[in-house]
């Protein structure tokens, strides 16, 4: 690095030193980055894809043969497949949806709550900054067939949900686990709600007030439309973490009862059933859709990102 | 819910101006307002607040308290913290887990403020294609590069090792830091660095003496949100590492075997992850408005 | 961060030789495997295996360093969980660490593992002691005719009852059933994991059922037997004999649920006696062999560890050394007495202090000496699965019993297929 720019310093200087000794300069920041990235992320990518045509022995060590496509048949054959597939998708929509409404709700309360505004943003960091081991844990022991807090106090209160077992059936497991998801995320959500909030120019509510507009018309025609862009970043983030969840289905109830998603049931064939070539087929059609999905969003919010790339 | 806070967020505007204008609405409602205000704010604390109390009500309680429910342990004693600090494994996965995530962070902040910078200030052909690429990163799905990390790491002896975890977590930490740093760095004027280069300086000597003190507050925030990635990181934990010489503390917990001898190792698990809640928990109190920063400098900007 | 140059180095490398074949080529369950003959109590050992619950693992470990002063044995606690267990074990195998000298293995994975080379051979030293294990307990160790590991401690499982409740141990299960819908309920480990397959083969063979065929070549699970089995586990949990939450229950659920009062039968190995005997309910319970089944008698199916040294070992003399130590007749005696862990030495079954700790040892030593093997195969972790995944579709109502049947015989056949 001192080399280049030693050199760069016997370069005639001036306010257009730019072109190609700015690109090499460009070159020899980026270089690191990209090599790692290039090393731990592009690599792998393309040994597991490598892997997935494979199909490992089971019964004889190091003995393996070439399969073409069908460990990706395989996976996309079976109803296994299918319902981690689902169960990811519904357990994102409903934990997205719901952490965005509830962290809407939250924004704006914090929006409001002017004196206690520091406190409420430390104490909305909390969930998140507790470990998803740690929250897995906690509300696998608040949901504890009889002996939890949750069955405890739904049987003192006499309200239904003390006998079910929570953890143990469908659909409840995956209900508990999108509730222990929105409670660790919700707060994020608002966060990133509340900063956009927080750049609405008052003036506008104003003139909408003098114009006789409603809380609900000042709502939907000034708050929401200028809070999309951050709604956007926030969907797009939380929706891709959603998708490649395994946490806490892992730590919750090891993806059974309708919880296994499709980090899990990847995991679980590498692992467990140490069907490499299966497990790799799994983890790239993993891959595949979560990329599908962020491309996706990134359509529609490439406008932005362009922005940051190309500002000068 | 949502329909007072609506309206509420009208009153924003006036109540900022004057604290006790109230023209907008009549007298009999306006205790109103702040009684669901404050009840909503109540109701915010005691969500995001309670599951932790929990965990720390379960930490203070041993053998059969545990299997009861109770708010308030009925005999609060510090055996589970005793017994983690003396279990080699929870101690020495603590200290797995502070410097792979120090390392980490420190190369983190160091790879990506270089590479924010060429992204942010210098010109070069494919700029966005490339910063897509980078950003692209943050949506792999941990699990689809884990098998093939464990394969190699086998063979290149960086299994069960520091080095195993790093080189992954930091992969995944870059893009985050560079996006951040990128929002930070583009926010300094960019006179400063032009008044630099006309006086002799090279665009990396800019870079060091005059964009990087600016930007501290940035890397703070990087450094903070990339610390907090790397201490979570769980999947990517348990495939690479098989023993207390490497596991970090996510995956001690998880497949903590507790040092009680009958106990469900409930108590001790709570206790342990209370321990390694609590400095999250001061780290966030003391920066929270360096997080807020850094988690919203996607939202505001984008 | 030198190893970072080394790692891009070897990509180059690793590019070119991409993926397959880079196995260990070496090792297998033929005539490649180390053998170990020697034992030597010296030198480092780490001993891995699952949660030390009562602390009989350690006090053998201790024994061992005070009567060996020139080894020194370490105590590597797994999960409880075995299936965990059996993660973190081929975790390190697959990556060749010498961290774990001595295996706790499930009596199940003993012929996966040798298949994959990762035991040693320990076929002499076996035979040199063979007249002393219970004849079935060796036959877990044996493996394409060769002995990859000592039996540690066995297992057959027992009917545990509220003798408060119930005066006398009903004779059959249909009878427990019955009973256990009239009184508390009975309890056994029915979450989706290799328990449930013991429960579910327990009833199974008891009813002159089987999952596959003699050398695990062939499923044979399409049969009626697996239908009847099938139909009563999930008929118990619709009319409430057994409770709904039994489908999360492992031993340890079972056993708290049992020690707590919520039921008067309970399925479990014979270690929760030992701790039954130390809870609130001490005095109320009582043990016996498992009843009859559709007109036959009661069937076990037979459980416990074996002890195997690691092929990455770097201490097998050692580890040969501690093994044949915790297999010992005083070290057995003191599992036993402290444990409830059935030991695998004829003659201690009737030393005065295991008869006194297990009253039932008599017994035990007749159930395990009749117990019978979950099918034997490389591949057998597949077929359990197989198992256990339509048993718990079954129990939880997801699936009839005859689909569960019908899907089981055809997932169990492709795991036998299996490459």
């Amino acid at each position: 690095m001192e080399a280049a720019t030693a050199r760069l310093r016997r370069r005639p200087r001036g306010r257009d030193g730019y072109g190609r000794s700015e690109r090499r300069l460009a070159a020899t920041m980026l270089a690191p980055s990209l090599i790692v990235i290039a090393a731990v992320a592009a690599y792998p990518i393309g040994y597991a894809f490598w892997l997935s045509l494979t199909e490992y022995s089971l019964r004889t060590p190091g003995l393996w043969r070439f399969a073409g496509f069908d460990n990706y048949s395989e996976a996309l054959s079976s109803p296994e497949f299918w319902d981690a597939l689902t169960t990811t998708f519904v357990f994102s929509g409903i934990s997205v949806g719901l952490e965005l409404v509830i962290g809407l709700g939250m924004a704006l309360c914090m929006h409001e709550a002017f004196k206690g505004r520091a406190i409420l943003r430390t104490v909305v960091l909390v969930p998140w900054a507790v470990l998803t081991v740690t929250t897995a844990i906690t509300w696998r022991t608040i949901f504890e067939p009889g002996l939890g807090l949750a069955p405890v106090l739904l049987d003192k209160l006499g309200l239904p949900g003390a006998d079910i077992v929570w953890l143990g059936e469908e659909p409840y497991a995956l209900g508990v686990m999108i509730l222990a998801d929105v409670w660790k995320t919700a707060p994020f959500m608002a966060l990133l709600i509340l900063a956009g909030l927080q750049v609405i120019p008052d003036e506008l509510y104003d003139a909408a007030k003098v114009d006789g507009a409603s809380a609900w018309q000042r709502f939907r025609r000034i708050t929401l439309p200028l809070l999309r862009p951050a709604i956007l970043v926030a969907l797009i983030f939380r929706t891709l973490d959603a998708l490649r969840i395994f946490d806490l289905p892992f730590v919750l109830t090891q993806g059974a009862n309708g919880t296994t998603t499709l980090s899990l049931i990847a995991q679980q064939e590498l692992t467990t059933n140490r069907l490499i070539g299966l497990g790799s087929a799994l983890s790239v059609l993993t891959f595949l859709i979560v990329m599908a999905v962020a491309f996706i969003y990134i359509r529609a919010l490439g406008g932005n990102i362009r922005a940051l790339a190309e500002e000068t | 819910m949502a329909t007072p806070a609506l309206e509420r967020t009208g009153r924003t505007a006036e109540t900022r101006r004057e604290p006790h204008a109230s023209e907008a609405r009549g007298p009999e409602r306006r205790w109103v307002k702040p009684v669901l205000l404050w009840l909503a704010v109540v109701l915010i604390i005691v969500f995001c607040l309670f599951p932790f109390y929990w965990l720390i009500n379960v930490s203070l309680k041993t053998g059969p308290d545990l299997s009861q429910a109770d708010l308030l342990p009925p005999e609060p004693t510090l055996d589970n913290y005793q017994s983690i600090f003396e279990n080699a494994d929870f101690t020495k996965a603590l200290r797995n887990s502070v410097g792979i995530t120090f390392i980490t962070t420190a190369l983190a902040l160091v790879f990506g403020s270089f590479a924010a910078y060429a992204l942010a200030r210098l010109r070069f052909p494919r700029k966005f294609l490339l910063l897509a690429v980078i950003l692209s990163i943050t949506t792999f799905p941990p699990i689809a590069i884990a098998a093939p990390l464990f394969k190699l790491w086998t063979e290149l002896g960086l299994y069960n090792t520091w080095a195993g975890l790093i080189i992954p977590n930091l992969t995944f930490a870059l893009p985050l830091c560079i996006y951040i740093l990128a929002s930070f760095f583009r926010e300094i004027p960019k006179e400063l660095e032009e008044a630099a280069l006309v006086d002799g300086a090279t665009h990396f000597q800019a870079f060091r003496k005059v964009v990087l003190p600016l930007a501290a507050p940035g890397l703070v925030t990087a450094g903070l949100l990339t610390a907090f990635f790397v201490w979570n990181e769980f999947l990517l934990a348990i495939t690479l590492t098989s023993s207390p010489s490497a596991r970090t503390v996510p995956a001690a917990i998880a497949f903590f075997t507790g040092s009680q001898k009958f106990e469900v190792p409930i108590g001790t698990i709570s206790a342990a992850s209370v321990v390694i809640t609590i400095p999250l928990v001061a780290l966030v109190i003391i920066f929270q408005k360096r997080i807020v920063a850094g988690l919203t400098a996607g939202a505001v900007k984008g | 961060m030198l190893r970072a140059a080394a790692v891009l180095a070897a990509l180059a490398i690793g590019i070119a030789g991409c993926g397959g074949g880079d196995d260990d080529d070496d090792g297998g369950g033929g005539a490649d495997a180390k053998k170990v003959t020697q034992a030597k109590a010296s030198g480092d050992v780490t001993w891995c295996i699952g949660k030390d619950t009562t602390g009989a693992f350690g006090t053998v470990v201790d024994n061992f360093n005070k009567a060996n002063p020139d080894a020194n044995v370490t105590l590597l606690e797994l999960p409880e969980a075995a299936d965990q267990q059996r993660e973190q074990q081929i975790q390190r195998l697959q990556a060749e660490s010498d961290e774990c000298d001595v295996l706790g293995m499930d009596v199940i994975w003993t012929a996966e593992y040798a298949a994959q080379g990762w035991l040693q051979d320990i076929t002499d030293a076996a035979n040199k002691r063979k007249d002393e294990f219970v004849p079935s307990t060796l036959d877990t160790a044996l493996y394409e005719g060769k002995y990859w590991a000592l039996p540690f401690n066995t297992n057959a499982g027992f009917l545990y009852y509220r003798s408060d409740q119930v005066p006398e141990a009903p004779a059959d299960w249909e009878a427990v059933y019955q009973q256990g819908q009239q009184d508390n309920g009975v309890v056994y480990q029915g979450f989706r994991y290799e328990g449930l397959t013991v429960n579910f083969l327990e009833l199974l063979y008891s009813a002159g059922g089987s999952v596959v065929n003699e050398d695990a070549t062939e499923a044979t699970a399409d049969s009626q037997e697996v239908r009847d089995v099938l139909t009563f586990m999930a008929d118990g949990i619709k009319d409430g004999a057994a409770p709904k939450a039994v489908t999360t229950y492992k031993e340890e659920e079972s056993r708290r649920a049992f020690e707590s009062g919520n039921a008067t039968f309970m399925r479990n190995w014979p270690y929760a006696y030992a701790l039954g005997k130390e809870s609130k309910i001490a005095d109320e319970f009582e043990i016996t062999t498992f009843p009859g089944y559709a007109g036959n008698e009661g069937a076990g199916v037979l459980g416990g560890y074996d002890l195997a040294i690691s092929a990455y070992s770097k201490n097998p003399e050692g580890a040969l050394a501690f093994m044949n130590f915790a297999t010992s007749p005083d070290q057995q005696v003191i599992q036993a007495s402290e444990a409830s862990l059935p030991p695998v030495l004829t003659e201690v079954y009737s030393d005065p202090t295991v008869e006194k700790a297990l009253p039932f040892a008599a017994d035990l030593l007749q159930a395990v000496e009749q117990a019978q093997p979950r099918p034997v195969s490389p591949v057998y972790p597949q077929i359990s699965e197989a198992i256990f995944t339509n048993v718990y579709a079954a129990l939880q109502g997801d699936t009839s019993p005859d689909e569960a049947a019908s899907t089981m015989n055809e997932d169990i056949q492709k795991a036998i297929e299996t490459f």
